[in-house]
């Protein structure tokens, strides 16, 4: 089944992509966009057997990561509508459950009071409507895990576009890793005046790293979130912008749009100020640069050509052998007339390749 | 915070490794954490009635009653509907020239499906559907069997021993469902391995002796290793601890201390486990079953609420059989070797074969050969 993740992924981001255009988290803004797209026909097809139901599963499993952080709260709306959409038009019955992680069910909860308090009434409600049908299973994972060890990790990419980006610095740099990093910065000091050759002084050869690094880093991320606050106060008028845990605004359209705004003016300062960033940053934002060019990073290897295929492909240019020889005599039958050796070799065996 | 409280505790299960295993976790504190943040009726088997749902909705959002009316009509499934109710559109067919890219794949497998002369769904799906239908939401006759609201349900894949070459790309194993509540007997008992059922000995000269002794009468002993801990099936005096060679090889190994515990003294709320990490079901002294947790939630109205089919067989890998080596028809029950009549050393017969070709009508060997029971790796397909 796996062969149908990344046409999933592509087709659900898609989906919410069209619904982000909107600016909105309307439920009949969504419902306008899935008709569009005619979604419900995703589970049409013959399916063999319980091939439905592990589709149906799979599908509920993609589409409920949307519904969780990083991703903005508009996203996650559209992820939750996504899975109300899949849940009431999937084909099997009785109904595939969506899996609702423990470890995932504060950020339900929060999602929740956050829709409760910017009274956005369609998304509470489609929320409690889930629960009440009983659409949920309490699990301990997102999906059912069998030890799958990978050769080559599949790797999560989270779409750009749909990443809530505003608290990420904050997330990054909190006052426990600052403290660390001091603490860090401070034995890294005494280590290095160790092994000087003047005691107590270090090496200025090995002088690498700013003095005051951690002061320094805690003084550019408060300036960076004192500009946040600023730019958002100034572009929503807000009263309440001080307290940037206030979750989602009112629901109201100019807010989603100047959100969108302020989502695209941090990208783009995030992006063209690579220079000034700090030091630890700077290497963060050119890995996410690389990760932004390489989208599909699991592309697949050909195999080598086997030993027996190498060994054929060798007798046959020398010269050495000719074709029939090569080819194995089957047990059941020694000899072969000739109007059946024509017949097995009209009759190349195809097979459905995902 | 209640949300503070559930992230610093170590019983929610998180990643270890992303998609493969989670970190160890107390199950009975797990279950207590979700009944804690839960309320009842989010777990009840039962529905709650629609008008009150909505009354309260009203009543929590301070919106009148009208307006829960409006958002339950713009809000209905029915919304998702792309075509009128009464075109009744063929399901089985992905329609022309779909734009979703899943559909695009499916199309083109579909394409190749009708370029095949006979399509013929594959058995093990097919009998895979089968099982998971069959328990799917069955009530118990019983009201006093049903399964308690707010049980756990286990998913525990338990692997086949055998690494046969085609193998390599499959896992072949059986997987059960059993309750929080049972005892980790209960799946050793549910557990069926060819190996319980092997015959040890010869038996030319006295074929009809042969299928009294199996060995799951003979050998009785067996363990589970989780987390650290052996626990021993010692229900019966003739059961022996298994683990203990085990056990005394670490001691000189300087490996960490391991712990044994009873199995029928343990349920499985009691456990402390990893989903989706490897353990060990070990009995018949050697046949070695990986055990892995692949899932652990709570029971939901849909699932089997009879007590008494648990543990649940939700899957079972089938085997090929090996055929008779003189009718090829009938699964082998028989194996000779230094046989003269056999064309091959050794060889398989199934009963009926193996009586005409090797004993004369008053039922005395013909020839001089050994014979063997044979319990084929099919048998309990």
């Amino acid at each position: 089944m796996d062969y149908y993740i990344p046409p999933l992924k592509a087709d659900c981001e898609d989906l919410l992509n069209q619904f982000q255009k909107t600016e909105s988290v309307r439920y009949e803004e969504f419902a306008a966009i899935w008709r569009k797209m005619n979604f419900s026909s995703i589970f049409y097809g013959k399916m063999a057997g319980n091939e439905m139901r592990t589709f149906s599963r799979l599908i509920l499993t993609i589409a409920y990561q949307y519904f969780l952080p990083p991703h903005t709260f508009q996203i996650r709306a559209g992820g939750l509508y996504l899975l109300y959409g899949l849940y009431h038009s999937q084909l099997a019955s009785p109904k595939e459950k969506i899996r609702l992680a423990l470890k995932d069910w504060e950020h339900v909860q929060k999602f929740q009071t956050d829709a409760v308090n910017a009274q956005h009434y369609d998304v509470v409600y489609i929320l409690r409507r889930l629960f009440s049908e009983k659409a949920f299973y309490f699990a301990a994972m997102p999906k059912h895990l069998s030890f799958q060890v990978k050769r080559k990790p599949t790797r999560h990419t989270v779409c750009e576009e749909f990443w809530d980006r505003s608290t990420r610095v904050k997330d990054l740099v909190t006052s426990d890793t600052l403290e660390e990093i001091m603490n860090v910065h401070e034995h890294y000091e005494k280590v290095k005046a160790a092994i000087s050759a003047t005691p107590g002084q270090p090496d200025p050869a090995i002088h690498l790293i700013n003095k005051d690094l951690g002061a320094r880093l805690q003084s550019t991320v408060m300036r960076f979130h004192k500009w946040q606050e600023e730019t958002e106060r100034r572009r929503n008028g807000y009263e309440d912008a001080g307290d940037t845990d206030a979750g989602e605004g009112t629901s109201k359209q100019s807010e989603c749009s100047s959100r969108a705004q302020l989502l695209a003016s941090i990208k783009s300062k995030s992006y063209g100020q690579v220079v000034e960033a700090s030091r630890s940053r700077r290497h963060r934002q050119a890995e996410m640069d690389t990760s932004a060019s390489e989208p599909n990073p699991a592309t697949r290897c050909k195999r080598p050509i086997s030993l027996r295929e190498r060994t054929r492909k060798k007798l046959m240019s020398q010269g050495s052998a000719k074709q029939e020889d090569l080819e194995s005599t089957t047990q059941w039958r020694l000899s072969m007339t000739e109007q059946d050796k024509l017949g097995e070799r009209r009759r190349e065996k195809k097979s459905f390749k995902w | 915070m209640a949300a503070k409280h559930i992230n610093s505790n170590n019983n929610v299960p998180v990643y270890e490794y992303t998609d493969i295993n989670t970190k160890p976790f107390h199950v009975g504190a797990f279950l207590s954490l979700w009944k804690e943040t839960l309320t009842p009726s989010d777990y009840s088997f039962q529905d709650t009635p629609e008008e009150k749902e909505d009354a309260e909705f009203a009543e929590e959002m301070g919106v009148p009653s009208e307006t829960v009316d409006e958002l339950k009509a713009i809000c209905s499934p029915h919304t998702l509907k792309s075509h009128p109710e009464d075109e009744n559109l063929d399901k089985d067919v992905v329609p022309e020239n779909p734009s979703l890219q899943t559909l695009r794949l499916r199309k083109k497998r579909q394409d190749y499906k009708e370029t095949l002369l006979r399509d013929v769904t594959c058995r093990q799906d097919f009998y895979a559907n089968e099982l998971e239908i069959l328990a799917m939401g069955k009530r118990p006759e019983d009201p006093e069997d049903l399964v308690p609201e707010g049980e756990l349900i286990l998913s525990v894949n338990i692997l086949y021993p055998v690494i046969f070459e085609r193998f390599k790309n499959v896992r072949p194993h059986q997987t059960f469902q059993v309750l929080g509540s049972q005892k980790l007997t209960q799946l050793r008992d549910a557990v069926c391995c060819v190996s319980d059922l092997q015959v040890s000995g010869e038996f030319s000269n006295t074929p009809d002796m042969a299928p009294e002794f199996i060995s799951k009468d003979h050998y009785k002993s067996a363990f589970f290793y989780f987390e650290g801990v052996f626990y021993n099936d010692l229900r019966y005096p003739e059961c022996r601890d298994l683990s203990q060679t085990i056990l005394e090889w670490a001691k000189t190994h300087e490996f960490p201390t391991f712990h044994t515990a009873k199995m029928e003294d343990t349920t499985f709320n009691k456990l402390t486990i990893r989903i989706g990490y490897p353990y060990l079901y070990c009995h018949q002294g050697d046949c070695e079953h990986v055990v892995i947790f692949t899932d652990i939630r709570l029971s939901h109205r849909d699932d089997c609420l009879d007590q008494t089919l648990f543990p649940l067989l939700t899957h079972k890998h089938r085997v090929i059989t090996r055929k008779c080596a003189v009718c090829h028809l009938y699964i082998s029950r028989w194996i000779t070797t230094n046989d003269q009549l056999a064309p091959m050393d050794p060889c398989l017969f199934c009963d009926v074969c193996f009586r005409m070709l090797h004993y004369d009508s008053q039922g005395n060997k013909i020839g001089d050969f050994l014979a063997y029971p044979y319990v084929d790796a099919g048998a309990f397909n």
